[in-house]
């Protein structure tokens, strides 16, 4: 095969076409809601971006097969932030331009989600993102109260972490956080609550992702001889920490976010290793009919049981949430009626449901406050939900539920 | 659309600052820098932080173009007179440190939470028109290194970096110091990436360590080998390319709707791999490459 420069070109310009040509052809339906699941396929949300999409797609069907959102059928445009700004940037454009989705759903970092609410904004759409950084809350960022926060912020989950770490009766914390904004966020949330109950933090390490080993970081704070470690981190690198922690034969025990201490953590290291450690989740309502339901589409749709994807159980009720607030709103609202009724739809004084064709029934008598699978999803002022936090003990390999910490 | 196509563009014209940079330092005159988006983040960091202070967005797109030029000094001081592939490796160590320095020192550059709320070139207009002169500005910057490259490669200094590419020793032999222009190419290319970097911040307008990875640097690679290496016409059709591939597969699900979402990302990244491929196998010189030399 010999190519001359004329005919790549050519092939190349054709191709170019090809792909631009059917987004002129698209016409505007009336009867449907385009709504855009940008996730993170690739790049450092990978692990949970395919869940999230197939729970965007999953609970799209299921508002389409309960007669749609004001009559209306949702129609669904996926795209990959690859968890890089850049990248989201451009997609989110496409996603506002091309494909005209009316609302975004399911960012996760907070980088992307921090580039993308501005554009989404600026087309007065919502962003419905799962990110902690507290800047998305408030101006600039979130001028227009579109963006909404399904996730707790890094910061609370720090307070609860120190409710828990008192109500133990632990003196001697020390913290040690994987080097980015989630997991720096949970230890700084941590030592300013623990500071402001009068005390003090031994030692605190922050450590590079992607080591083979954590031992230098681990020695620093063993010597400190604390008695409980506070954990930001993810589940690769706690798995690694966990075992070297074991082989040192120290007898402190662990207080960690639960997308770190889950039960793929117990499979890789065994129950001896992980005995006593306290994981920390915002409540996602297991045993709700909405995660119940939540979990038999992930199931089905992933394989995997629900509980390892706490992403994907927040863009399931992203998608029922919309819905919600659309079916409020009345056929023919425009987004700014759409975007008032949110709270309505999420928030207490309402009659508790747990599922869209179920809050449609209630709708037509009152109101209504959704029950998520993700949290109870009620929204303060600034879009951030406050869920409940709850203390797991891994005791004998089991992973068990033993009191709420209401902040 | 309009908007869509707009942002493109835009992104097209900071990758193109980059490739520019990275052609005449590989391209004319052999320097394999992997490490060509330290010099990005530099200048990405240096344009944020004066702007977030107050300094006027003119200036902070001068010093970051300065301080993305000094930024290498260091490096090619160190390491300049190694041979091709032992700089490959300092390089791409030099633009790891960046990264780290980035995250760490958090008083100046507010480590992994990044900075957020970096101010838009043109405060005044908003939406679209903002859009406008964002590319409006991109453009003149591509245009004016288009020429300044055009007109290096007719100068005596790029008929020099060209034959310190060809052969270094026989250029040693007349007596010139093969080092001393490479250190002038490495200096003007890491300017190229400083401005580029100060116009990425200020288009994204947060910026964040994480997003200055070596694939950043890798994409560019990719831009030029499939464009033609050593043209500038070569850089341009590489950078177009490259975006053609990154976005043009977004449009593919449209037309190809029996390809699951999930499935398409992945689709996307093994067209790119499969491109590279069989450019490196059927134009081994790129789209535009100088076929009259072997």
């Amino acid at each position: 095969m010999n190519l001359t420069r004329r005919q790549t070109l050519a092939s190349l310009a054709a191709l170019a076409g090809s792909g631009l040509m059917p987004s002129l052809t698209f016409a505007q339906d009336a009867g449907t809601f385009r709504i855009g699941a940008l996730n993170p396929i690739t790049g450092a949300g990978g692990p949970y971006g395919t869940g999230m999409q197939k729970m965007i797609a999953a609970a799209a069907e299921v508002v389409n097969a309960a007669g749609g959102a004001a009559g209306r059928m949702f129609e669904v445009f996926a795209e990959d932030t690859q968890t890089q700004p850049q990248a989201a940037v451009l997609a989110a454009k496409k996603l506002i331009e091309v494909n005209k989705v009316q609302a975004v759903l399911g960012t996760w970092s907070s980088g992307v989600s921090l580039a993308v609410l501005p554009l989404a904004s600026e087309a007065n759409i919502p962003l419905f993102h799962c990110s902690g950084a507290p800047a998305l809350s408030v101006a600039p960022a979130n001028e227009k109260k579109l963006g909404y926060r399904f996730q707790a912020t890094n910061d609370r989950f720090g307070r609860a972490f120190a409710e828990i770490a008192t109500k133990e009766g632990f003196k001697r914390p020390a913290t040690m956080a994987f080097n980015n904004a989630s997991g720096i966020g949970n230890t700084e949330g941590f030592e300013k609550a623990w500071k402001a109950k009068g005390g003090e933090i031994v030692a605190s390490v922050v450590y590079e992702p992607a080591q083979p080993s954590y031992r230098a970081e681990l020695q620093k704070i063993l010597d400190a001889k604390p008695d409980v470690i506070v954990m930001g981190s993810y589940i690769a690198d706690t798995t690694i920490i966990l075992r070297e922690w074991y082989q040192t034969g120290e007898e402190n025990t662990f207080i960690m976010p639960a997308w770190a201490g889950n039960p793929e953590l117990v499979k890789a290291l065994g129950p001896d290793v992980v005995e006593g450690i306290i994981s920390v989740d915002s409540i996602s309502n297991e045993g709700s009919p909405a995660f119940a339901a939540f979990d038999a589409a992930y199931q089905s749709a992933v394989g995997h049981p629900g509980l390892t994807n706490v992403y994907a159980a927040m863009t399931w009720d992203m998608v029922t949430v919309l819905a919600l607030a659309m079916e409020a709103a009345g056929p023919g609202a425009d987004m700014a009626a759409i975007n008032a009724k949110i709270r309505e739809v999420a928030n207490p004084d309402g009659k508790q449901v747990s599922s869209f064709a179920e809050g449609k029934e209630a709708l037509k008598s009152g109101p209504i406050n959704y029950e998520g699978a993700s949290s109870v999803l009620d929204f303060d002022e600034f879009g951030d939900v406050t869920p409940d936090f709850a203390a797991s003990f891994i005791r004998s390999g089991e992973i068990k539920r033993e009191y709420v910490v209401t902040l | 659309m309009d908007a869509y196509l707009i942002a493109i563009a835009i992104v097209s014209g900071i990758y193109l600052l980059l490739a520019l940079g990275l052609n005449l330092q590989f391209g004319l005159t052999g320097l394999i820098n992997f490490g060509h988006v330290g010099f990005f983040c530099v200048g990405a960091y240096t344009s944020a932080i004066l702007s977030t202070n107050g300094v006027p967005v003119a200036w902070s797109l001068l010093a970051a173009a300065l301080v993305g030029m000094l930024a290498a000094w260091p490096l090619g001081v160190i390491s300049i007179r190694l041979r091709e592939d032992y700089f490959a490796i300092a390089s791409l160590g030099f633009s790891e440190i960046v990264r780290l320095v980035a995250t760490s020192e958090g008083w100046l550059t507010n480590g992994v939470q990044g900075i957020a709320g970096i101010p838009r070139i043109f405060s005044g207009v908003t939406g679209q028109s903002q859009a406008i002169a964002m590319l409006a500005i991109v453009t003149v910057f591509c245009v004016l290194a288009i020429l300044a490259m055009r007109r290096i490669v007719r100068s005596p200094f790029g008929r020099m970096i060209e034959a310190i590419r060809d052969n270094e020793e026989a250029v040693k032999s007349l007596g010139k110091d093969p080092a001393g222009f490479k250190m002038q190419v490495l200096l003007l290319g890491s300017m190229l990436a400083g401005l580029s970097g100060a116009l990425y911040a200020h288009y994204i307008g947060y910026i964040s360590p994480d997003q200055f990875i070596p694939f950043i640097t890798f994409q560019i690679w990719m831009a030029i080998i499939m464009g033609g290496v050593g043209r500038i016409s070569g850089t341009v059709a590489g950078v177009i390319i490259l975006m053609v591939f990154l976005e043009g597969s977004r449009f593919l699900r449209d037309i190809a709707p029996f390809i699951p979402e999930v499935a398409m990302a992945s689709i996307r990244l093994g067209a790119i791999g499969l491109a590279l491929m069989l450019f490196t196998i059927y134009r081994p010189q790129g789209l535009m490459g100088d076929y009259t030399k072997r």
